[in-house]
């Protein structure tokens, strides 16, 4: 239990094992450029169930419409208070597609409006400095999804910290390719998910 | 001439009237003596106050005797202690009043909490109140009874039966800041997390990688004029060991996680060594015994001058000890954080508070002196230390009843005026 492992969330409906290469890569690149005690391999948590609140960082990402149950509902909003960090990406990058119009409406039916972080927050110079707040995705500047780069990520923010951090840029595709693409790519696109992780760990 | 038998009742009747005339006189000194000195005069509870002013101002007893059903107020035991010095011996009983005692420590916490400590006798029924009404009540153990009062208010009193100790804040802490070293865990997170939802001030230094750390606050020098505990969660720590000591040695508070208490820097300053680790099974903690399933290192062995606060079997898993003026308590729990996320609906507030009282058993505080109201902490010590110990026999320890003595020579005098009286009638003389 000392170790960071990390968890991508599993959710009652959609597709929440939509980026199944992405845990890997990005437990490379904390492994590779942090000293945090990080499990080699992720695992898959219930939202629904006791043992999410057994890691505290959570990833949650799909395509599709997103209804929670009760259950995941309560236990959302109980992992977020008690300071857990939940990431959640949208896999479509698209502001009119099914899984951003419903994961909103969760999220604000359980938090409220969300709140927009400005570029300079801690969030983005903890360990990489990103100067211009979240790095954009191929699919972004592709013109794919919604054809918006998305400047600015939202959050729910408990006691000034980030408890749940939302994203319509679609790091699940960027981050989601096989593992030995990383050693003939120039940058390595994962690491912002090292400044998730230290934050999480650190605020 | 008059016969033997005549003789002898003649000499009857003379040694009764001697008697009487011997008796009245005895009786004339003791009265002029009970209007002078002489005499035990009583007193009770209720009528306390005005037989001290009459003590003092009609008659001076040579003794008085006073039977207590409470503890006379402080005024009331200052003038029996004063009579006692101006040579009227004061003794007094009250089998009813128990021998208790309150003290009040303020916590090294921003919640601005305080510990609560009465020593009764164990058994004894104790009503903590305030100023404003009961706070809590519980029974004494052999060691007496500690609470916690979340909002002390001017005075705290301590009821047991018809006694009532009253103790007050004597100053008021002045809390420094704390510091956290750390690797970037989930452990250094929730630690610092609670601490400044507590309302501490925290510095943190949390390493992340051997180029890179996250530094929170300005940390500089490591001494009592800035902080009033250092939290060494690992090895990380291990970068300060001389100045930990030092800080340590002169006054200042640690707390320590076992990866921290193996280090070579440390291990001198820490309550004990680190035994095999009990691993977690991932339970949720219960409500009752929360740090039950959590992960932990035994504290073994313990220093010999160690005291352990804590066990799990047999096995310490919290134990502390001074080290010069500084304290330093050493936690086997690697994961409290577990209990924060996955306990009871409860479980942050009570990890928060546990947390929060491993730093106020060690942490260094400045004092302020605050305007005290009146307290008498120890009522039944205060009058033992006044007028000495209660007396063994309920009437004190000459064991007789002036009025009973009266009733009897009234007796003897009447009995004996009637039985010379009658003898002489039987002779026929007048």
């Amino acid at each position: 239990m000392s170790e960071f492992v990390f968890a991508t969330l599993e959710y009652a409906s959609g597709d929440w094992e939509s980026a199944p290469a992405l845990p890997e890569n990005l437990i490379d690149t904390v492994a590779k450029h942090t000293s945090i005690d990080i499990a080699p391999v992720g695992v898959n948590v219930k939202l629904g169930f006791p043992e999410v609140f057994n890691y505290p960082f959570v990833w949650m990402t799909g395509h599709l419409p997103v209804r929670f149950t009760d259950a995941e509902r309560r236990n959302l909003k109980r992992y977020v208070e008690r300071g857990g960090f939940i990431m959640i990406d949208d896999h479509n990058h698209d502001i009119t597609g099914e899984f951003h119009k419903t994961a909103h409406e969760e999220i604000e039916r359980t938090f409220g409006r969300m709140t927009r972080l400005k570029n300079d927050h801690e969030l983005y110079s903890c360990f990489f400095v990103f100067e211009n707040g979240p790095p954009n995705t191929n699919h972004e500047l592709n013109g794919w999804g919604d054809n918006l780069l998305h400047r600015y990520l939202d959050a729910v923010l408990v006691n000034g910290r980030i408890g749940l951090l939302y994203s319509s840029k679609d790091y699940s595709s960027e981050w989601n390719f096989h593992a030995e693409t990383k050693r003939t790519m120039q940058d390595d696109p994962t690491k912002f998910g090292v400044n998730l992780i230290v934050y999480a760990l650190t605020r | 001439m008059r016969s033997l038998a005549e003789r002898a009742r003649a000499g009857g009747e003379w040694t009764l009237r001697a008697a009487v005339i011997a008796l009245l006189a005895w009786s004339l000194v003791i009265a002029l003596r009970g209007e002078d000195n002489g005499g035990t005069e009583q007193a009770t509870s209720s009528g306390l106050r005005a037989m001290l002013a009459r003590w003092s101002t009609v008659v001076t007893p040579a003794k008085v005797h006073v039977t207590l059903d409470h503890p006379p107020s402080a005024q009331e035991r200052d003038w029996l202690g004063a009579l006692s010095a101006a040579r009227t011996a004061v003794e007094w009983s009250g089998p009813s009043l128990l021998p208790i005692a309150v003290a009040f420590e303020p916590r090294a916490d921003p919640a601005r909490g305080a510990d609560v400590s009465v020593a009764a006798p164990a058994g004894t029924g104790v009503v903590l109140r305030d100023t404003i009404g009961v706070l809590d009540s519980a029974t004494a153990q052999a060691a007496g009874l500690r609470a916690y009062i979340p909002k002390p208010r001017r005075t705290v009193d301590a009821v047991a039966g018809p006694v009532v100790a009253r103790a007050a804040p004597r100053d008021s802490l002045v809390l420094g800041r704390l510091l956290v070293i750390g690797r970037a865990g989930w452990e250094t997170k929730f630690v610092t997390a609670a601490l400044e939802e507590r309302g501490w001030e925290v510095d943190a230094h949390v390493i992340v990688s051997p180029k890179s750390d996250v530094r929170q606050g300005r940390i500089d020098a490591i001494d009592t004029a800035r902080y009033s505990a250092v939290l060494a969660l690992d090895t990380t720590a291990a970068r300060y060991g001389e100045q930990i000591a030092r800080y340590v040695r002169s006054g200042g508070g640690l707390v320590l996680w076992a990866p921290a208490a193996r280090t070579r820097a440390l291990a001198p300053l820490a309550p004990g060594g680190v035994g095999l680790i009990m691993e977690d099974e991932g339970r949720p903690p219960s409500d009752s015994a929360p740090r039950e399933v959590l992960e932990v290192v035994p504290i073994t062995p313990l220093a010999p001058d160690a005291i352990a606060l804590e066990h799990r079997g047999v096995e310490p898993t919290l134990a502390a000890r001074r080290v010069g003026p500084g304290r330093v308590i050493q936690t086997g729990y690697l994961n409290s954080w577990r209990w924060r996320m996955a306990g009871g609906d409860d479980a942050p507030d009570l990890h928060r508070d546990w947390i929060a009282g491993l730093v106020a058993r060690v942490a260094y505080t400045g004092r302020v002196a605050l305007p005290s109201p009146p307290t008498d902490p120890a009522p039944l010590a205060a009058l033992i230390a006044k007028l000495g110990p209660r007396a063994n026999a309920a009437m004190g320890s000459t064991g007789y009843d002036p009025a009973m003595i009266a009733w009897w020579v009234f007796a003897i005098l009447c009995s004996a005026l009637m039985i010379e009286w009658a003898s002489r009638r039987v002779r026929g003389v007048k």
